[in-house]
């Protein structure tokens, strides 16, 4: 098993955070700038009969107003382009752009975003999942057969987009099971709510747009503005500053075009920076909302038979990124279970609420805490203790999952023995606590990712990289992997990040890849410089190639530490020629083969590369009266390869852990008849706060890994959120003796789960 | 109702420095100290006192500064995160948010700091729970808070 120590770890951005000196975009001024603000549709859905931007315009101090006949003309969005950069014909969210205004300061422009005329029609709202699946519902997009989608989907009027996950014979598997169980969850939607509101600053120079925008995915934003304003990739300059976290959020192409037309109209630079109202209101990545009707054949020993499956994913009213939800939701609710017959049906539902996107494992903490809840119904349902239910059914090392997918080396069973023993499972509680258990995965997405390493005539290190730091540490540990090849300090390097004009490609801070991918293309460049440094190192010490070591700041001949110069001498060798350049983009390792995988819409989120593995034990107290739950500790336990950043492991673990309880306990979208958000303020949508969070302990089970990243390093980041709402509801279903069937599991719904007849 | 506001001529020490600036009497602190002063260490994360990433120190008080007039602030001193360390080194909050991992995005790290560094003005040997307490108006949603525990614990040794 391969441990890397690291003992220490000091951001190369960290100084620049804690002084103050670090700049977001909000911080940034250039000469000449105006500020920006949208006029936003503020119903849910409605045929626009009017937009007069007349009076607006004549505003002094007004330099641009934008509509859509101010853009091209055109739909975008991957997979179901359903969209445009602003609200034509009709606005389907109260979050939806209608107008854009560009004035001297932010006063004006609020002043003439207010006197845009808008006039409109309503139209009925959609917001029931299972209503918009039904054909007498009105739908959301009257157009929806003419979008032009790319892929293999079943669609159908509200559905955007279908697919199922399929395995053995399930109606066989049920009939011939001894008992089933059959129930239904329910969960809110809810946000990713990172505290930096997002902000884009645009200018111009010639024909070429610089955009600061705050966005986890450089390269997205920027074929998002090439795609929407109708610009070749090399005239569109996307620079992220600091990033003040996303969780998903931030992931996608959002408001640069606006604010890149804006300035083009208004020949001026322009800003915008979100209230936190906006930043509830109008991004599309928000959680989905889902619906989840599960039925699992069992036989009297605890074997799970067979499992049936019923999916309904909110897309809201337009489709970000969500495309491929249903399927990862279909194996979310499928679960890490050795399960001979499956069928799930998934749907991502057309509604008129805000869209949905990839926040933080998009539709696996719903999807979990679906299962485990379930799960732990049916250990009850055969008299089992639900740990010893999991070891039975979860999978291991060579077994098959439920999409046929046989599993190398894993370490899932060894993360339901750590955690459960770090949380004490099995210890006498009080009848007002218990330990709830469950547990997750998530895959890993190989990709393609550039990055240069270069040393200059001083020794001193540069990585340029397309990756993109949203605060995880992920490109902040890249340096560490550019040291550890060529001996040299971490401290060496300087990092130059999230710049679309410098930097090769890179998919960006969205499923946790960074360092898998990134770090395989930094190892790489750095590669090629270490075969650089041995050659002139050779020449000088008289000695051959092969022979030739690179520690600590210096090569020296294998067996020889005397024998030895410093790389700082061979670099500045090495500058009067052919200088220290190296460039890293590999190969990603290929998805897993799945022979006679039968998923219909198929969006490549079945077949899992170097799956990511988990369990929770967490300890809750309840008190009855008032329905208030209290986590009073939570062991983790994760297989995410080889950890190479310990410090940067545990802040992902512990920093997804606390969202995990906002999701199970406070954090959920209220929406009102009219379709429009009824909590879109922190003191309405409550996070965890300092006084909430418990002590979290983590174990990390290092399984050999390949066909991941540098060293056999999984991803992490989002493997923390996935199990944390479900083992908090099974340790409620103990207190409780029944599982509340609705997330979040606020105070109210618990209590109305306690008293007669709860949510049964 | 309409507010009465006009441009007011406003000193304003922050850092120890006196800054003389113009600035409408509706403005609040925080957009004058980014703006006028033109310190942007001090983030705003809700303009509604909810989430403490704009706390700065008044008098050694920490107030969110989105909620405080600008022209109320006069004669008072102001701190900033910019105000904390001795020249490049840094102050012990701030390194110990460094060394243990209590720093991620960033954003709410200063209006943290001044908390933090408030509470063990009046509270130099604080138990976990002070602390947790003491820094619950500061949202962070990247770390889980254990590691900003952990620093603020060794920070109050240190500074002991």
């Amino acid at each position: 098993m391969a441990v890397t120590d690291t003992p220490r770890f000091v951001r190369a951005d960290g100084p620049d955070k804690v002084t103050g000196s670090g700049r977001y975009v909000a911080d940034l001024t250039l000469t000449g700038m105006l500020t920006a603000k949208f006029r936003y549709a503020g119903v849910a859905h409605a045929r626009i009969t009017k937009i007069d931007v007349t009076a607006a315009r004549a505003i002094p101090g007004v330099f641009a107003v934008l509509t859509a006949d101010d853009v091209p003309d055109l739909r975008y969005s991957p997979v179901v382009p359903d969209r445009h950069l602003f609200a034509k014909d009709t606005v389907r969210f109260e979050g939806e752009v209608v107008a854009a205004v560009a004035a001297i300061n932010a006063e004006v422009a609020q002043q003439a975003a207010d006197a845009v005329v808008f006039e409109y029609d309503e139209l009925p709202i959609v917001d029931d999942l299972e209503a918009a699946m039904t054909d007498e519902s009105p739908l959301v997009h009257e157009d929806w057969e003419e979008y032009a989608v790319t892929g293999d989907t079943p669609r159908d009027r509200n559905v955007a987009t279908f697919s199922s996950i399929s395995k053995g014979d399930v109606d066989a598997g049920m009939a011939a099971a001894d008992l089933v169980v059959k129930q239904r969850y329910v969960a809110d939607g809810c946000h990713a709510l990172p505290i930096e509101p997002r902000g884009v600053v645009a200018q111009w120079e010639g024909n070429k747009v610089t955009i600061w925008t705050s966005t986890q995915v450089p390269f997205d934003a920027r074929n998002g503005v090439c795609e929407t304003l109708e610009m070749p990739s090399n005239r569109v300059r996307i620079i992220v500053p600091h990033l003040g976290g996303g969780f998903g959020g931030k992931c996608g192409f959002h408001f640069e075009a606006h604010i890149a037309a804006l300035a083009k109209a208004a020949k001026r630079p322009v800003k915008i920076v979100f209230s936190r109202e906006e930043e509830f209101l109008a991004p599309d990545r928000r959680r989905e909302s889902m619906i989840i009707d599960l039925e699992t054949g069992l036989m009297n020993d605890g074997s799970i038979v067979a499992r049936r499956g019923w999916v309904a994913v909110d897309n809201g009213a337009y489709t970000a990124d969500s495309a491929f939800f249903p399927q990862l939701a279909a194996m979310h609710v499928a679960g890490p279970y050795k399960i001979p017959n499956v069928h799930i049906d998934s749907s991502l539902v057309y509604t008129n609420h805000q869209p949905s996107g990839s926040v933080r494992a998009p539709t696996a903490p719903q999807g979990c805490w679906a299962c485990e809840t379930h799960t732990d119904e049916l250990a009850s349902a055969v008299n089992m203790d639900p740990v010893a239910f999991r070891k039975m059914n979860a999978i291991d090392t060579g077994a098959e999952g439920v999409v046929g997918q046989i599993y190398d080396e894993i370490g899932l069973q060894d993360c339901i023995d750590a955690a459960t023993k770090a949380a004490g499972y099995g210890q006498d509680l009080p009848d007002d606590e218990a330990i709830g258990v469950a547990i997750g995965w998530w895959p890993s997405f190989p990709g393609p990712s550039g990055a240069f390493v270069r040393l200059d005539a001083d020794g001193a290190g540069q990585i340029v990289t397309g990756a993109q730091e949203c605060g995880t540490g992920a490109v902040m540990t890249l340096r560490q992997l550019a040291a550890d090849e060529l001996g040299m300090d971490p401290e060496d390097f300087e990092i130059i990040y999230q710049d679309t004009a410098v930097a090769p490609y890179d998919t960006g801070a969205t499923g946790s890849q960074t360092l898998l991918n990134n770090g395989r293309a930094v190892v790489a460049a750095a590669e090629q410089i270490a075969e650089q440094l041995k050659a002139h190192a050779a020449e000088q010490l008289e000695a051959a190639v092969g022979d030739i070591v690179l520690a600590n700041g210096a090569a020296h001949v294998a067996g020889s530490p005397d024998k030895s110069v410093s790389i700082n001498e061979l670099a500045e060798i090495a500058s009067g020629g052919e200088m220290l350049i190296g460039k890293g983009s590999p190969v990603p390792p290929d998805y897993p083969e799945i022979p006679g995988m039968n998923c219909v819409g198929d969006q490549g989120v079945a077949a899992w590369a170097a799956p990511q593995f988990s369990c929770h034990a967490v300890r809750v107290r309840l008190d009855r009266d008032t329905g208030v739950a209290r986590v009073l500790g939570i062991a983790c336990a994760h297989d995410s390869g080889t950890i190479i950043n310990e410090v940067a492991a545990h802040g992902q673990v512990e920093g997804g852990v606390l969202m995990g309880i906002g999701q199970a306990l406070t954090e959920g979208t209220v929406y009102g008849e009219d379709g429009r958000q009824k909590n879109p303020a922190l003191l309405e949508y409550k996070l965890q706060t300092f006084a909430d969070a418990p002590p979290i302990t983590t174990t990390f089970i290092q399984t050999p890994t390949t066909e991941a990243g540098p060293r056999g390093a999984k991803g992490l980041a989002e493997a923390p959120n996935v199990p944390t709402a479900a083992a908090i509801s099974n340790a409620l279903a103990k207190i409780l003796g029944q599982p509340v069937r609705q997330l979040p599991m606020t105070a109210e719904r618990i209590w109305e789960t306690s008293t007669a007849g709860g949510n049964q | 109702m309409t507010l009465e506001t006009a441009p007011a001529s406003i000193n304003l020490t922050v850092n120890g420095v006196t800054y003389p600036v113009v600035a409408d009497t509706s403005r609040n602190l925080l957009s004058v100290i980014r703006t006028e002063v033109g310190l942007t260490g001090t983030k705003e994360g809700c303009d509604d006192c909810e989430c403490g990433a704009c706390m700065v120190l008044l008098d050694g008080q920490p107030v969110n500064s989105c909620s405080y007039l600008a022209a109320q602030a006069e004669g008072k001193a102001i701190t900033t995160i910019e105000g904390l360390g001795d020249g490049d080194a840094l102050h012990p909050l701030q390194a110990k948010m460094l060394e243990a991992g209590g720093v991620q995005c960033g954003f709410c790290t200063p209006g943290m700091i001044m908390s933090a560094h408030a509470l063990l003005e009046r509270t130099p040997d604080p138990t976990e729970e002070e602390i947790r307490i003491g820094l619950s108006g500061n949202l962070c949603r990247c770390t889980g808070y254990a590691k900003i525990l952990q620093a603020v614990g060794e920070a109050a040794v240190e500074l002991r």
